[in-house]
């Protein structure tokens, strides 16, 4: 292999290689959200390039077993919500969130971890808890002696935002409807000869796969239900396999080994999906980056599975601004007069596809779409919900939430569901996903054809 | 997958001005840029043009339009009225600047206790320029604990006259330092950690009196009497900056003026946030962390371009593109191992000095470094063009310091390049945008010198 072929492979691949092309400018300095409010976090460069090189065998992977384990120096590294302006903002390249996500690991690794920062990542398990229980998890989460115990004896700050238990799991939901329509469930492996697709799923061209996340699936059926709805009125069939949490709220505490499993269990089932053709959709932004991007740069999976699942999978706005630049989107949407206030989530920005749900709503008549353009929430998925960061998290949030209020909508709109309910606690104002305005849209559109068809149109 | 009439590639000053001008036009406007960098590394000034021996901008900017190659060939008449166009933008948006172009070019004290010529600068650091009265003493006030200003070494170097070049400098210089409550046990004290707690009208109200009481105590050991200036680092608030500094104007005994510092630069991101605040009124879309990775063309025009997002590309269909992609530094252009300068978007020509050329023995050579002058030849209208004179994309503009000729750090005449070069090529793409708007698909021809061939809007 060449130099200029290693150099070429190090900067593409390997996180820790990226630090070489630190120029020391300060630019992620300046816009770090955490740094903005808190003298506690240092700023991304002192913690991320800067200590870098006091990190030796700095790009072997992370809590892979037989690996050393190495050490991380500052500790301060802790503080880093992982939003990921730094790496955005960087001219040179650095992947300096990235970078800091694996210090943090190596913090980790070896110890047990705390409690709160386990809880926190096993979203499954919480959430099929809190559905099965979900009367009492809900009174429990609403009752203020509960939290006072959830702060000091777990560290889950008393007014961290969590939004209501579903009383049952989207997939039970899903099941059921399925079985009504006298549809077949979706295989966890797709036979190997082509022809053997079972029947009655359709092929790639007339459905996709939905990658739900747990925030459907044990808290807001109701963006589920929008999703297919819009899914199907454009001719594209739901399909909906067996599938974990993405990982992603392992990966931020600092759970390497574990967010692994739950990769390994999703992509051994999304890859059959994946070479079949189908896409693969989500609702959640951050479950759809995790898949697109973390899965091979954070967690190191580089193999064919990774890369044609993630190649496989979009999120649900940029899938459909796809579709409507193919000319190929439903767009009978009625009218939506109202302004709505919208924030794009840090983890959308990672993704690096512009603002799809801003461009969808402009093909809303009606509707007055506006970009709150703020960096971060603060929420940082469960960064806020911490004791010690959950006024970190308020501070950097507290222009948006301010912005919201002031717009005096009924309605804010943003991609991510840690984000919404942050947003609707701090606000005040209800914060939907941008497909449920879409859905809405089209409803409002079907009521204006209907009352057309009936005569009971002003003209 | 998103589309848009003019996408402007690079979010430094030249980027920004060329969106802006597009945008007020009624362009749909996408700026697409790998990362921050120009704005937040520079002074926050802006650089007409500056020679030794030239008493103002203008003069040097009529020596430099008569070098041959140099941008301004092309750009001079502009560069006023784009400057002007550029300050209203500010001022309107709570950053004032003062200078033209007939003001005189005067030795501005830096942060590393030199000096350099300027002329058009933010209010804050405009003091700095004005002619040092007989007596007049410069006290350099810095901040405890903040590593990036050393009021002493920055005044000992700046009481040799010899950094003053042939204009008088202060009668004398004298240091200090100001202990700024709950700063001084910070370990990682930075320029923009500074100026967000100056915006906080608390804490800058005790600040304040503790810079004009170290200030004035060092007055009084020096037994001065005359005229002062103050220089404090430029830290002086970030989103309350006017309201910062002319608080800080009404208390201290003399006149204080900012220095701006190395990177990250306070005054850099005080422009950058104000153009992009600019941009955004006027209907701009700002995307940053996106490198382009593929363009489309349909003969000699750029059709849409791509940059490589997490597992797949973003793309964008457009109209036209500006390259405002930088130099050498910027990232705009960039050289292989056998010395062979690529420009990193497009793949466009690079006019450069021959390998052979790039090292001399004096790094600080007076008329500058060789490569300095690195850049993509273009026509009047900044279309890129081959060495036979004739455009290879019709769509596309180049601007700021990727044009060839230039050699921006010995000349001074950064800011005017990218001014006047952005803005030319904003206006004109705009007005084409506007022109297939009312043309609704006719091929369309706007202005003289600026003629769109075959070209129709989908």
């Amino acid at each position: 292999m060449s130099i200029a072929e290693l150099v070429a492979e190090a900067s593409l691949e390997h996180v820790g290689y990226s630090s070489d092309e630190c120029l020391k400018c300060n630019v992620c300095n300046t816009v770090c959200p955490v740094a903005r409010v808190t003298d506690l976090f240092p700023g991304p460069k002192y913690v991320g390039p800067q200590a870098a090189r006091f990190r030796s065998g700095r790009t072997s992977p992370v809590q892979v077993k037989d690996w050393p384990i190495l050490a991380s120096p500052d500790v301060t590294v802790d503080y880093c919500s992982g939003c990921g302006w730094c790496t955005t903002a960087c001219p040179a390249g650095v992947k300096i969130a990235e970078m800091n996500s694996q210090s943090r690991a190596r913090l980790r690794a070896g110890h047990r971890p705390k409690l709160r920062d386990w809880g926190l990542g096993q979203t499954d398990l919480t959430g099929r808890m809190g559905v099965l229980f979900s009367p009492i998890g809900n009174f429990a989460l609403s009752n203020r002696l509960v939290r006072w115990g959830m702060e000091t004896f777990f560290g889950i700050h008393r007014k961290a935002p969590f939004p209501k238990f579903s009383r049952r799991t989207f997939q039970s939901t899903w099941k059921r409807r399925q079985k009504r329509r006298g549809l077949p469930l979706a295989p966890r492996r797709l036979a190997a000869a082509p022809a053997a697709l079972p029947a009655a799923l359709p092929g790639p061209d007339k459905a996709v796969v939905y990658f739900h996340g747990c925030a459907v699936n044990y808290y807001e059926p109701h963006v589920a239900n929008a999703a297919i709805a819009v899914l199907e009125r454009n001719g594209f069939a739901v399909i909906v396999p067996p599938q974990v949490c993405c990982g992603l709220p392992l990966i931020s505490n600092g759970l390497y080994a574990d967010a692994r499993g739950k990769a390994h269990e999703n992509l051994e089932v999304l890859a059959d999906y994946a070479r079949r053709g189908y896409k693969i959709v989500g609702t959640s932004t951050s479950c759809t980056h995790t898949i697109k991007a973390e899965y091979r740069e954070m967690l190191d999976l580089h193999d064919d599975d990774s890369t044609v699942v993630a190649n496989a999978t979009w999120d649900i706005c940029e899938f459909l601004l796809d579709l409507h630049e193919q000319g190929r989107l439903n767009t009978d949407f009625g009218r939506l007069d109202e302004d709505l206030p919208y924030h794009a989530p840090c983890q959308l920005r990672s993704h690096g596809i512009g603002l799809p749900a801003m461009d969808l709503f402009a093909l809303v008549p009606g509707l007055r779409a506006r970009d709150m353009d703020h960096d971060c929430c603060g929420i940082a998925g469960t960064y806020g919900m911490k004791k010690e960061k959950y006024d970190i998290g308020m501070a950097v949030g507290g222009p948006l939430f301010a912005k919201v209020k002031a717009s005096g909508a009924a309605e804010a709109a943003c991609d991510s569901e840690t984000c919404r309910w942050q947003i609707e606690k701090a606000s005040g104002v209800r914060t939907k996903h941008p497909v449920e305005i879409l859905q809405a849209a089209y409803l409002a559109g079907d009521k204006a054809r209907h009352q057309e068809a009936a005569g009971v149109g002003s003209n | 997958m998103s589309s848009a009439d003019v996408v402007v590639v690079g979010a430094g000053l030249s980027g920004l001005s060329a969106a802006i001008a597009a945008a007020q036009s009624g362009a749909r406007v996408q700026v697409l840029a790998k990362g921050h960098a120009g704005t937040h590394w520079g002074t926050g000034g802006l650089d007409v043009a500056a020679l030794p021996g030239s008493a103002t901008p203008r003069e040097a900017l009529g020596r430099l339009a008569a070098m041959p190659g140099h941008p301004y060939g092309l750009l001079a008449q502009d560069v006023q009225g784009s400057i002007e166009w550029l300050g209203a933008i500010l001022a309107g948006r709570g950053l004032a600047y003062e200078g033209g172009l007939d003001s005189p070019l005067a030795r501005v004290p830096t942060s590393i206790g030199g000096t350099r010529l300027a002329a058009i600068l933010p209010a804050a650091q405009a003091p700095a320029a004005r002619p040092w009265d007989a007596g007049e003493t410069l006290v350099v006030c810095g901040v405890a604990g903040f590593k990036d200003f050393w009021p002493d070494a920055i005044a000992a170097s700046l009481a040799r006259p010899r950094f003053w070049g042939d204009r008088p400098g202060p009668e004398s210089v004298l240091a200090v330092s100001a202990e700024l409550p709950g700063m001084t046990e910070r370990h990682n004290l930075n320029a923009l950690a500074l100026a967000r707690r100056f915006d906080d009208p608390a804490w800058r109200e005790e600040a304040i009196r503790a810079i004009s009481a170290a200030v004035d105590a060092t007055l009084r050991r020096a037994a001065h009497a005359g005229t002062v200036r103050v220089a404090l680092p430029a830290v002086i608030g970030l989103d309350d900056h006017a309201a910062a500094f002319a608080q800080l104007s009404d208390r201290l005994v003399g006149q204080p003026f900012e220095m701006p510092l190395v990177p990250p630069s306070v005054p850099g991101v005080r422009l950058y946030r104000a153009l992009r605040g600019a941009l955004l009124e006027a209907g701009g879309r700002v995307l940053i962390g996106e490198v382009i990775s593929r363009v489309e063309r349909d003969g000699n025009r750029v059709t849409a371009v791509a940059t490589s997002a997490a597992s797949r590309e973003y793309r964008v269909r457009t109209d036209s593109v500006v390259l405002a992609t930088g130099g050498i530094a910027g990232g705009g252009l960039v050289a292989d191992m056998e010395g062979q300068f690529e420009e990193a978007v497009l793949g466009l020509p690079v006019e450069a000095p021959p390998r052979e050329e790039w090292l001399s023995a004096d790094p600080f050579e007076p008329e500058g470094h060789p490569l300095e002058s690195a850049g993509i030849r273009t026509d009047g209208d900044l279309r890129p063009i081959d060495t036979a004179g004739a455009p290879i994309l019709e769509n596309v503009r180049v601007v700021g310091a990727s044009l060839a000729g230039q050699r921006p750090l010995r000349q001074g005449c950064k800011a005017g390049v990218s001014v006047a070069s952005g803005q030319r090529a904003g206006r004109a793409l705009g007005a084409l945008s506007a022109g297939w708007a009312a043309g609704a698909g006719a091929v369309q021809t706007a202005g003289p010198n600026l003629v769109e061939t075959g070209s129709v809007r989908p």
